[in-house]
């Protein structure tokens, strides 16, 4: 197993979860958009709530806009695929260029959609690219660590934004038995009773969406080798 | 037209580049960007004889730098003997003290030389730079020629050109060659940095870990690597990608939060390789590329092969009396300066403006050289659909191990505008590829 730094881990980790949570997002905002064509009322009203983010969008229309490619609003899609890069863009020697060059792809494709008159087709190449993204991933890193952290984030930021949406049970328990088969596969120190947790709700009790959010947020925790080596 | 082929395919080639991030970072007005770094799909030529001429040259300038070198840091031979005047070794910004009476691994300093030449119209080569502390551009079109075999296989089949992708294997050779043992590392000042993309490429194909300052340390008189779970891993070879100053905040600049703290300490003790080797700086001040053919001869007892370009020294009176009859004529570097700043054509100041250059230069003739401007030849370039003519350099690489080897390609890069010679991708200038045939 090739050596992995630190900062690097934490690089794909957040790779992982910023890049599960810009596919994500956009496949719930195309969802939003069309519900939107429809009804007049505010509705991003609700997502912006359930997602809790900070409602800054005078009209739907501004919202659209801004929510998918405002470069100032740290909220938006569009900072999410940046931050994915910025992550990316430190770890070519980890993941490969023929990896790495699917999330280029994908922020230069943001790009167009940002100047197209119909963004939400340009916006399914970016959903198109992150998939590819994963599947490169999957297919030709050969450090299984190295693979097996991104998907631990990707993981985590699924179940996070489906509880936060407030997405079928069934859909968060089927994520939840994924995540921790994952988890035990990283060498990343992780909360055993955070996993133990959410696997009885998924099992017994049935699924408590804050509880969910809150279980998976602390469940992976990178700060105690951080402060041990003073990183 | 030997690449006729591949002009069709320069735009897909270009976006297949941009699509592997192949770009160099930049700072305006103190913000960062990223740029793509234009590749022009029509190669340098260079067939096989020329380029053993060159190959000759490179490895003689390259063996006689390293003993000077070693000389500067030790007997001090070359000054003593009245060779090189020690005014030009020692009031450089490339001399360090610190390094005095330190010998690298296997006594090589520079691992990985890179100098520029130029060809002139009449098909002589000349020398214009050497690059001996960190020089980049060797991933580029080793990454361009990936993709241009892609483009025009046939190209290929047809015309035997030395396949250049070897350099990641070549560099990894001469990174093991000094290793003391444990871990090679890349060290990178990190992603802001103008040759990021390099660092990061050379890693992944030479099998290097990246490293930052912070992700090595120094203890019991070794150097670590700190894996994700507090592991410390040895490190035997650190291909430094960060200046001499920053190295070490206890041996050099005391305010570097890029480097790591006591490496020179351990370098000095043999237990760590750094490539290369720190001090080089004294060699490839442009005031002492004037006296390499000199090294040349007094170390190695040859005539140099590839000749500088005509250079004057404002320092000697004879030189400055001819500097200032000829000004319009030539080109005036500050040795200070690197990525073609500090550069100025004679013929292009206004009266006011050569009249302070010449003040200063008065002032302070140890800070300039002057050369000739030679006429480079041109090479075609294709330009939105035409081919025409632009100013180039060619950027050899010369690494050296047991012995110096010439990488068989080289950087090549030219000035899009029409009417510069400055080549430097800093200044907006693009790249190709350089082929060196294998068959005469």
């Amino acid at each position: 197993m090739a050596i992995l730094s630190l900062a690097n881990s934490d690089r794909l980790y957040w790779l992982g979860r910023y890049s599960e949570r810009v596919y994500t997002t956009l496949r719930f905002f195309a969802r939003q958009f069309d519900s939107m064509i429809d009804l007049k009322t505010d509705e991003y009203e609700e997502f912006c709530k359930q997602q809790d983010i900070p409602n800054i969008y005078t009209s739907k229309e501004d919202f659209s806009h801004r929510y998918c490619f405002d470069e100032k609003d740290p909220n938006s899609i569009y900072s999410n695929l940046i931050r994915a890069y910025d992550n990316a863009i430190e770890l070519r020697e980890e993941i490969g260029s023929d990896t790495l060059c699917y999330v280029q792809l994908a922020v230069y494709e943001m790009n167009k959609a940002r100047l197209s008159d119909a963004p939400l087709l340009q916006l399914q190449k970016v959903i198109d690219n992150i998939a590819a993204f994963w599947g490169m991933a999957d297919d030709s890193i050969d450090d299984e660590n190295v693979r097996g952290i991104i998907k631990l984030g990707k993981r985590i930021e699924r179940i996070d934004l489906y509880a936060r949406m407030r997405v079928s049970a069934d859909e968060i328990k089927r994520e939840i038995r994924r995540l921790s088969l994952r988890v035990r596969r990283t060498r990343l120190k992780y909360s055993m009773s955070g996993i133990v947790h959410l696997n009885y709700m998924a099992e017994n009790t049935g699924i408590d969406y804050p509880t969910v959010v809150r279980e998976v947020e602390s469940l992976v925790d990178l700060t105690e080798v951080k402060s041990a080596i003073g990183f | 037209m030997v690449a006729e082929e591949l002009y069709k395919y320069s735009d897909p080639v270009n976006e297949l580049l941009a699509r592997y991030g192949v770009k160099f970072g930049i700072y305006k007005n103190n913000v960062f960007k990223e740029q793509l770094f234009p590749f022009d799909t029509i190669p340098r030529i260079i067939q096989k004889t020329e380029f053993e001429y060159l190959e000759r040259g490179l490895k003689q300038r390259v063996m006689a730098l390293n003993e000077f070198i070693k000389d500067i840091y030790s007997d001090k031979k070359i000054i003593r003997d009245g060779v090189v005047p020690e005014e030009f070794v020692y009031s450089g910004s490339g001399y360090l003290a610190q390094c005095e009476g330190v010998c690298p691994p296997k006594g090589i300093y520079p691992h990985i030389s890179g100098i520029d030449l130029v060809q002139g119209k009449d098909g002589s080569w000349y020398i214009l730079e050497d690059n001996l502390r960190i020089p980049s551009g060797a991933s580029y079109p080793m990454i361009a020629r990936d993709l241009c075999r892609k483009s025009s296989p046939a190209t290929f089949e047809k015309y035997h050109i030395e396949d250049n992708r070897n350099y990641a294997q070549l560099l990894r050779r001469t990174l093991d060659y000094v290793n003391t043992g444990g871990h090679t590392v890349i060290l990178s000042p990190g992603r802001y940095n103008a040759a990021y993309f390099e660092h990061s490429y050379l890693a992944e194909k030479t099998g290097a870990h990246l490293a930052t300052g912070n992700e090595l340390t120094v203890e019991d008189d070794k150097l670590y690597f700190i894996d994700y779970s507090g592991k410390k891993e040895r490190v035997g070879a650190v291909y430094r990608r960060i200046s001499d100053e920053y190295l070490d905040p206890m041996n050099f600049n005391e305010e570097s939060v890029i480097g790591i703290p006591h490496i020179y300490d351990i370098y000095r003790k043999g237990n760590v390789a750094l490539l290369n080797a720190p001090g080089n700086g004294v060699a490839d001040d442009k005031g002492i590329y004037y006296f390499v053919p000199r090294m040349i001869d007094y170390y190695l007892n040859e005539k140099a092969i590839l000749q500088n370009a005509p250079t004057y020294l404002p320092y000697y009176e004879q030189d400055m009396r001819y500097v200032l009859s000829n000004f319009d004529k030539l080109v005036l570097k500050d040795v200070a300066e690197a990525g073609g700043y500090g550069v100025v054509f004679g013929s292009k100041m206004t009266k006011a403006e050569k009249e302070d250059f010449i003040a200063l230069l008065k002032k302070e003739p140890r800070r300039f050289i002057a050369q000739n401007v030679i006429d480079f030849l041109d090479i075609d370039i294709y330009d939105n659909g035409v081919i025409t003519p632009r100013k180039a350099d060619l950027r050899a690489f010369v690494l050296m191990a047991d012995e110096p080897l010439v990488w068989k390609s080289g950087l090549t890069r030219f000035s899009r505008d029409p009417d510069s010679f400055i080549v430097n991708s800093s200044q907006g200038g693009g790249f190709k590829d350089t082929w060196v045939m294998a068959d005469i």
